[in-house]
């Protein structure tokens, strides 16, 4: 089991820099930054999720670079693309895509563990999720299916978690708490973050770099209290 | 005590591999509408001899391919001729003999009889319509066609006649009213319930209804099954077939 | 007599079993491939699947008959060892199998189409090889179609005719089917018989819509 390195004060490095043409428009990020947490900030239809997907080896971008903590996974000059099992990713999308087939346990344990610092008991442990274990996934509320996909995503020990719009479908009591979790997760855990979102007050919160896109260009980027409304 | 075991039970495996690899076998490959008497007489053979008589039925042209195919039968009974010769070249050579013979019945619905005097009662314009196994394909059907055509009577009726699939389609025809008339064989006859015989064609002057039969290179029990063929035409298997309707045509 | 008319039955439902066994992995495997890739000549593979549905069952047996036969492509690699398909369960087997598999491949086929691929990329984000993905997320969705296919395939083959007369021959005891032993009892008048087998016949075939019916309301 290859521990990942962890820098919980160091901000890793990510180089999105590709085009990307679906359709009728095209997302080119150009950026090559440190950072703890990333937002892809814009209205929907401008292309965060484009990114994220593309992040993820969901989506091909014709051509440029994609690296996360100096590792390649991307790259159109060498050739390089790293197949989506390889990327050691978490992604959770906006549909969560859980497992109708399978209880809480399994969607959670589906990817081999990678750290021993995000087994089972830390996490249902960090998201209040012991009294669900054995629950079919159909039956659970919209906020406790994000924290069993957030679960699922971090027991794999991810490089780095994909998050599109994750409290779309949680209430706004509890909000809060699943923001506080994934501070946790940023900085206790150490894992780096890339949320989309079109929340400037969840991008504040969450992110120490901003994204703004429009139609698929990059309009800003920066500190989110320089760029973000 | 487990060794006296083991070994019986080694002897009496080795005996009963000795056993079916001596029990003879004979693959017969029979017209369908030998299926029922054929069985009897398989089972009469294998009391007599002890060899295994294994009777395979469907329609001789279907029979007939898959000789040609390379199936290893061993004796073959047509229900005519034309089959029989499309496999010549499977034939051991001089063993084909004419083997049974059947005859022609015009049959009506059991409860609207009537008698028959001669064929050319067929031409009474109050019989709508005359079912027979389709003269292009059904044996019987073929040689119905031949005697109709010889009685010179065929033109005039074969507007009327509804070609079957095979004589029973034929015959249900006539049991439910959707016929008025079937030309089947006699044998056929037996067995009908709501159908029974207007006239039965005389064997003079009727067509010569062949099934022939044949020993076949491909078998694999060659001896037994000359023996099975040659008991078939005795006196004992004959009398089976004469029970059943049909006419042993005896050694020559 | 009695003996006779049951072993048939029992015969006939161990081969349609067993062909329905027999049929699953290609079946599946094809479904799968049909459902997932596009590839030069896939239409020329569709269409050989479908073939044993359109084409008249006589004529897939006379198919068989040649490519089984001791004089065939496939009869006469197994000639030297003493094999011999034709006249034996082997072949009553291999024509249902045969007659089965496309209906099995067009309902699994639909059933793989519905899994949505986004949890098999889900499954691969999460690390899982190929056979993983298919073995825990494709084929468990997919399941309730394979079923209900698999279902249609053991169906077709309990009233499979044209083929197996044609390949395997009516021999009691050993090929004679229910549906051979219909033909062969009416051919020869013995329609007592003959209606016996039909009852046993339709008897089967509710039983399996029965079952059939079952899982596709569980749940």
């Amino acid at each position: 089991m290859r521990e990942p390195v962890r820098d919980t004060r160091e901000s890793p490095r990510f180089e999105l820099r590709f085009s990307l043409t679906q359709g009728t428009f095209t997302v080119a990020p150009d950026l090559d930054i440190s950072a703890r947490a990333v937002a892809l900030f814009g209205p929907s239809g401008s292309g965060k999720t484009s990114i994220l997907e593309a992040v993820a080896g969901l989506r091909t971008p014709q051509e440029g670079r994609i690296a996360v903590r100096e590792r390649v996974l991307f790259d159109s000059e060498t050739h390089t693309n790293v197949a989506v099992r390889e990327r050691h990713l978490g992604y959770v999308p906006q549909d969560l895509l859980l497992f109708p087939h399978l209880d809480v346990r399994q969607n959670i344990t589906y990817a081999p563990p990678r750290r021993s610092d995000l087994d089972v008991p830390n996490l249902t442990h960090l998201l209040g999720l012991t009294p669900l274990m054995d629950r079919k996934v159909s039956g659970l509320s919209g906020g406790e299916r994000q924290r069993v996909a957030l679960a699922r995503a971090l027991h794999s020990g991810p490089d780095v978690l994909l998050l599109d719009e994750p409290l779309a479908a949680v209430d706004l009591a509890r909000r809060r708490l699943i923001l506080e979790t994934l501070v946790t997760i940023r900085d206790d855990l150490g894992v780096p973050l890339i949320y989309v979102t079109h929340s400037p007050d969840e991008a504040r919160a969450v992110a120490d770099y901003a994204i703004v896109l429009e139609e698929g260009r990059v309009v800003a980027a920066g500190p989110p209290v320089d760029v973000l409304p | 005590m487990t060794r006296h075991w083991a070994a019986v039970l080694v002897f009496v495996a080795a005996a009963a591999a000795c056993a079916s690899a001596q029990r003879q076998e004979v693959l017969v490959s029979a017209a369908a509408s030998l299926a029922d008497v054929m069985t009897q007489v398989a089972r009469a053979y294998e009391s007599r001899s002890g060899v295994r008589v294994t009777v395979n039925t469907g329609a001789s042209n279907t029979l007939a391919r898959q000789i040609i195919a390379g199936a290893s039968v061993d004796v073959f009974i047509s229900a005519d001729e034309t089959q029989m010769d499309s496999v010549r070249g499977e034939i051991v050579p001089g063993t084909r003999v004419d083997f049974l013979s059947n005859q022609l019945a015009i049959a009506v619905a059991a409860d609207r009889p009537r008698t028959m005097r001669t064929a050319r009662d067929l031409t009474d314009p109050a019989i709508k319509r005359i079912a027979m196994g389709d003269p292009a394909a059904v044996p019987a059907g073929v040689y119905a066609k031949a005697y109709l055509e010889k009685l010179g009577i065929w033109s005039q009726i074969s507007a009327r006649v509804v070609p079957s699939a095979s004589v029973r389609v034929a015959l249900a025809a006539v049991e439910n009213g959707a016929a008025d008339v079937a030309i089947v064989y006699k044998t056929d006859l037996a067995s009908a319930r709501r159908a029974t015989l207007a006239l039965a064609i005389p064997v003079s002057e009727g067509p010569r209804i062949v099934y022939p039969a044949a020993i076949l290179r491909g078998g694999r029990h060659r001896d037994a099954a000359m023996r099975f063929l040659s008991w078939l035409r005795d006196a004992e298997a004959s009398a089976l077939f004469q029970a059943a309707g049909f006419i042993p045509l005896g050694r020559k | 007599m009695e003996r006779e008319i049951l072993d048939i039955a029992i015969f006939t439902t161990i081969a349609a079993l067993a062909a329905t066994i027999v049929m699953l992995p290609p079946g599946i495997a094809l479904a799968w491939v049909l459902a997932r890739h596009r590839f030069r000549g896939k239409a020329v593979v569709e269409t050989l699947a479908s073939l044993p549905l359109v084409m008249p069952p006589v004529a897939t047996g006379l198919l068989l008959l040649w490519l089984v036969g001791r004089r065939g492509p496939v009869g006469r690699m197994l000639e030297p060892f003493g094999l011999e398909i034709v006249f034996t369960p082997v072949a009553v087997v291999l024509a249902m199998a045969i007659m089965g598999l496309p209906l099995l491949v067009r309902t699994a086929r639909a059933g793989f189409e519905q899994v949505t691929r986004r949890y098999e990329q889900m499954a691969e984000t999460l690390g899982a090889r190929p056979w993983r993905v298919f073995t825990t997320i494709t084929l468990p969705l997919a399941s309730r179609n394979i079923l209900a296919g698999a279902l249609l395939g053991f169906t077709r083959a309990l009233g499979e005719f044209g083929a197996t007369i044609v390949v395997a021959g009516s021999i009691p005891g050993r090929t004679r089917t229910l549906a051979v032993g219909i033909y062969t009892y009416t051919e020869t008048g013995q329609d007592a018989r003959a209606a016996v087998l039909l009852v046993i016949s339709v008897a089967l075939a509710f039983g399996a819509a029965l079952v059939a019916n079952r899982l596709a309301h569980v749940d």
